[in-house]
């Protein structure tokens, strides 16, 4: 009989948790193979750059008119030209993005303020909360978002920012109120929530640390896609003349400012309508990129 | 003894995740007769049902088959071209689930989907295939059959589900059926009912099963012959009587003593097997279940054991055996399973202190 | 705490659940129950899928409310109860749940979910949190290092171990075991219900242990309840109830459950049960298992008269007309148990090495 006897102090037999890694590392890993996302996220990052140094400097004053002849095309010291009062085009151009992200993520703050709140209570307790808030949502999905938007505008008196951040938000709260709600509804029905509850959690510490950090990563989603829809619904109100108040510049009054000359100097509307839609395009893509990420199995 | 039906030799399968490679199936081997009920037995993860995938050719991504063969009737499966295999998939060789709601398409008619194997092999007309599909559910025991065969897979119980799932496996009379944890999601009185179904169908049709699941009782009864899997390897085959009665791999002996029987009088306490399967990314060298076996020589560590006869038809890869653990350790000490031991708390269990 | 076990630490007194599915329908999950579950004692509670048991373990928990009954907990009537000194008395009893990847959430820390029932009480704070965090993770055979690890890093059977030890941190009397290893590998059960087994001992706890595996039941409890179709159809001593059931469900059970053994397999006889079971909208008329009973009188008394749930023997209940023709139903084990296990011929593998006769824990020493 060979060998000896091997000293039984080498095994653990103790389970050994795999090393796994964490849920959100997961999640960036998974957000940094997708090359677009990260595209459109520099892209963003450069915006709110932008929009930060617009605040101390432009290169030129974004009010003063006459700096460069009206309708002026571009030129190499005013690169995106003159509007048709001699503005310069660029400088309005990077206040105007300021305007665009304070709208949208405002508006998803206050959207976040209204919808997750009543959407976790909503779903979580359901009987008469529930039904009210239903009726509410569907009442508010029924009223055109336009005239919501116009009413409110009209009812809080001169437009600033804020009270367009308001009438936006109004308009756009009930797809978050209806996306927590859901999640609530399903979240609750999880046994951790039955497992808190038994352990003697109270109802402000489930809804809170039990439900919505689980809701995170779609309210994430939702948010970072109601930022677009919101820029755009801001463009839209300033390009009728209901937004921003002029002077100062918004993507949608100076795509307004440049229609009627629309065949003389393209640049005026282009300017705007590109940083428009590349802006638009750059939070869908991050929005989708975060999806996929933050839920791998939505995809395929 | 004639050929058998379907020789599987050395079958390899690999998953290529992210992680690593993941040795799901490596170097199994084993022969299934025509006519006969093979039970192969394991933990969730031990490639048993990966082995029967691909001999469906299913396995799923990122899985593929890396080596070996699978011959069925003599061809073997691997190497074949894909139309050839679809011909044989399904018509000769079919399988069932676990889970007959989600093998199921919701919004055909139960009949209808009994009688498409029919359709799609051997070109019967609609009505011909849709009145064998009733002969069939009437063959499994579907009551009401015409009636069934009207309805849609959600207005069936889990039972009845089954039972289709089971006719539509036995439309094209396929020479082996493949049945993959057919009773793990029912009730144990429907499980009874579907296991007393498969064995009166291979006893009037002749049909080959192989029978896959995680419970060893379920195997006890049905099987002839039974393979133990663990983390991808055949530990041990034998007939079922051998297997059960003596076993020889520390892993079905294990595995056998750490359920509880309805028929123990006394119910003693349950053996465990310490630890947990292995990672199958790297797996551990020598015999893949020495971290967990308590029966261990200095070879268990380095060598991989063959699987080799330890007895007449009873294979097992083990360096010691239970026969050798019986004769050096003595029945008593091995029997013996002290109060506190097998619960994964090692050291004595302190009292929480009163908060 | 009574270890006596025959205080009855709950009494269920024709408890009712109903839950409404449609306009004017209901679906009654459970049905006018009663028994006590008595102090020290482990009461197994069996049946197949919809037959109540969840729903009346969480009744019994309290996290779902009853539509009509009494569940008096130690002399408190828990049905009354509401907000905080409902929440007082949640402490002492305690549930285990099925699924250990939906049970814990999978945002917290396993130190954060041992955590949070002490944080909810105000029990220690601080170090002495973290240390009593890090024993319970002991207790159940865990790593104390474990605490800063997320759930999913676990394995089933670890998890379910997290999931004991957050039900074991308010040091609760009764703790509610639903189908705590039925999601889990064979090899990894039996470590489950032997660490049940041995913290019920140590801590002296009171279970109710839910399951739909009859031999998990037994091997566990000392008493079996059990259920069909919202109601109690038998309760005896776990011995009792596979020697001489008095239901004929029961029995039916019994037989369909399958044993690791080929020769009682190939004896075995299957007590066939007609049909399939009704819907608990609208449960049969009567006893509600006589549209499958193979002993019933229908038209008869069965189909006319539901049977009360009533002592057959002493601490032997059953709910059945003809529970004295239960036995005649057949032997569960047919006499004769088969030749011995002989040892087996052929040639050993070549004999190499040393045994380790104490390489694992849990291991006999030698002459231990």
């Amino acid at each position: 009989m060979g060998g000896r006897p091997i000293a039984i102090t080498t095994f653990i037999a103790e389970p050994m948790a795999q090393r796994r890694a964490g849920l959100w590392t997961d999640a960036w890993r998974r957000l940094r193979r997708n090359r677009l996302a990260l595209v459109a996220a520099t892209y963003l990052l450069g915006l709110v750059g932008v929009a930060i140094l617009a605040v101390f400097w432009t290169p030129y004053s974004t009010t003063h008119q006459g700096i460069v002849l009206p309708y002026q095309g571009p030129t190499p010291a005013h690169p995106l030209g003159g509007d048709s009062l001699g503005r310069d085009v660029l400088s309005r151009l990077m206040e105007g993005a300021q305007i665009s992200l304070l709208v949208g993520v405002g508006t998803q703050v206050v959207v976040l303020a209204l919808g997750v709140p009543l959407g976790l209570l909503a779903g979580y307790f359901r009987s008469w909360l529930d039904a009210a808030l239903s009726l509410l949502i569907n009442i508010f999905y029924g009223v055109p978002d336009l005239l919501v938007a116009l009413i409110l505008i009209v009812l809080l008196g001169h437009s600033g920012l804020g009270q367009i951040i308001f009438a936006i938000a109004v308009t756009r709260w009930m797809d978050m109120a209806r996306l927590v709600r859901g999640q609530a509804m399903s979240l609750r029905e999880r046994e951790f929530v039955e497992a808190a509850r038994s352990c003697g959690s109270g109802t402000f510490k489930i809804l809170f640390r039990h439900l919505l950090p689980n809701a995170l990563g779609p309210i994430i989603v939702q948010a970072t896609l109601g930022i677009p829809q919101a820029i755009l619904f801001e463009a839209f109100l300033s390009f009728l003349g209901l937004g921003v108040q002029p002077p100062t510049p918004s993507w949608g009054s100076m795509a307004a400012d440049g229609v009627q000359a629309i065949r003389i100097s393209p640049h005026i509307v282009l300017a705007p309508t590109i940083a428009l839609s590349v802006t638009l395009m750059a939070f869908n893509f991050v929005g989708d990129g975060l999806r996929d990420a933050l839920d791998p199995r939505q995809r395929r | 003894m004639s050929p058998p039906l379907l020789e599987v030799r050395d079958l390899r399968i690999r998953f290529f995740t992210e992680d690593g490679e993941v040795r799901a199936v490596e170097g199994v081997s084993f022969d299934l007769q025509e006519g006969e009920i093979l039970g192969i037995v394991g933990e969730s993860g031990c490639g048993k049902s990966m082995t029967a995938l691909s001999i469906m050719g299913l396995v799923p991504e990122p899985g593929r088959v890396t080596g070996g063969e699978i011959r069925f009737k003599g061809r073997d499966l691997l190497s074949m071209a894909p139309d050839e295999v679809r011909d044989i998939r399904g018509k000769d060789i079919a399988m069932i689930f676990q889970d007959p709601l989600s093998s199921l398409n919701p919004v055909l008619k139960t009949g209808f989907q009994v009688a498409e194997p029919m359709l799609a092999h051997q070109r019967a007309d609609k009505r011909r295939a849709l009145a064998r599909a009733v002969d069939l559910l009437r063959q499994v025991r579907v009551p009401a059959a015409e009636q069934r065969a009207r309805d849609y897979p959600f207005q069936l119980s889990g039972g009845m589900r089954q039972r289709a799932m089971i006719a539509m496996g036995l439309a094209n009379a396929p020479s082996m059926l493949i049945a993959d944890e057919p009773t793990t999601a029912l009730d144990v009185t429907v499980q009874a009912q579907i296991l007393d179904l498969l064995r009166t169908l291979n006893r009037e049709t002749r049909t080959a099963i192989v029978l896959i699941t995680h419970n060893l009782a379920v195997v006890a009864g049905l099987c002839s012959r039974v393979i133990v899997m663990y983390a991808g390897q055949i530990v041990e085959e034998g007939s079922v009587f051998d297997l059960f009665e003596r076993p020889q791999h520390p892993y079905t002996w294990l595995l056998l003593r750490s359920v509880p029987r309805l028929d123990r009088t006394r119910p003693e306490r349950l053996r465990s097997i310490e630890g947990l399967p292995p990672d199958l990314i790297a797996p551990p060298p020598g015999c893949r279940f020495h971290p967990r076996c308590p029966f261990r020589i200095e070879p268990c560590f380095t060598e991989p054991p063959p699987l080799q006869e330890v007895g007449p038809g009873q294979r097992a890869a083990c360096w010691v055996t239970m026969r050798r653990a019986h004769e050096e350790m003595g029945a008593a000490t091995l029997l013996d399973v002290r109060p506190g031991a097998g619960s994964g708390v090692h050291g004595p269990i302190r009292e929480p202190h009163r908060g | 705490m009574v270890e006596s076990g025959s205080a009855p630490l709950v009494r269920v007194e024709n408890v009712s659940k109903h839950f409404p599915v449609r306009l004017g329908a209901t679906l009654k999950a459970v049905d006018g129950v009663s028994f006590e579950i008595r102090s020290g004692e482990c009461l197994g509670l069996v049946g197949e899928s919809g037959c109540g048991k969840s729903t009346l373990g969480r009744l019994i928990a309290r996290l779902i409310p009853v539509t009509s009954g009494r569940i008096v907990f130690d002399g408190i009537d828990l049905t009354r109860l509401g907000g905080r000194r409902l929440r007082r008395l949640r402490r002492d009893f305690q549930m285990i749940f099925q699924d250990p990847f939906a049970s814990l959430d999978p945002r917290m820390t396993v130190g954060d979910i041992i955590a949070e029932p002490l944080a909810n009480y105000g029990l220690s704070r601080g170090r002495a949190r973290d240390r009593r965090v890090q024993e319970l993770l002991e207790v159940v055979g865990l790593s104390p290092s474990f605490v800063n690890r997320y759930p999913h890093e676990f394995s089933g059977g670890q998890r379910q171990r997290i999931g004991i030890a957050r039900a074991l941190a308010l040091q609760p009397r009764l703790v509610i075991c639903d189908e705590p290893v039925s999601a889990l590998d064979v090899s990894i059960q039996s470590q489950i219900i032997n660490l049940l087994e041995d913290l019920r001992h140590r801590f002296h706890l009171t279970y109710l242990f839910i399951a739909h595996d009859l031999a998990v039941v037994r091997h566990i409890s000392d008493r079996v309840l059990v259920m069909y179709l919202g109601k109690i159809v038998e309760v005896a001593d776990s011995g009792e109830i596979y020697a001489a059931p008095r239901h004929p469900y029961t029995r039916a059970l019994l037989s369909a459950v399958p044993l690791p053994d080929p020769r009682k397999e190939r004896r075995r006889s299957l007590v066939e049960l007609a049909g399939e079971i009704p819907s608990p909208i609208s449960p049969p008329p009567g006893c509600r298992f006589h549209t499958r009973c193979p002993l019933a009188e229908v038209p008869g008394i069965c189909s006319e008269q539901e049977p009360p749930l009533e002592e057959k023997e002493p601490a032997h209940l059953a709910a059945c007309h003809f529970s004295d023709r239960v036995s005649a139903m057949g032997a569960l084990e047919p006499p004769g148990d088969g030749p011995p296990a002989a040892p087996v011929a052929g040639e050993p593998p070549p004999r190499r090495g040393t045994l380790l006769t104490d390489p694992s824990p849990g291991w006999p020493a030698p002459g231990a």
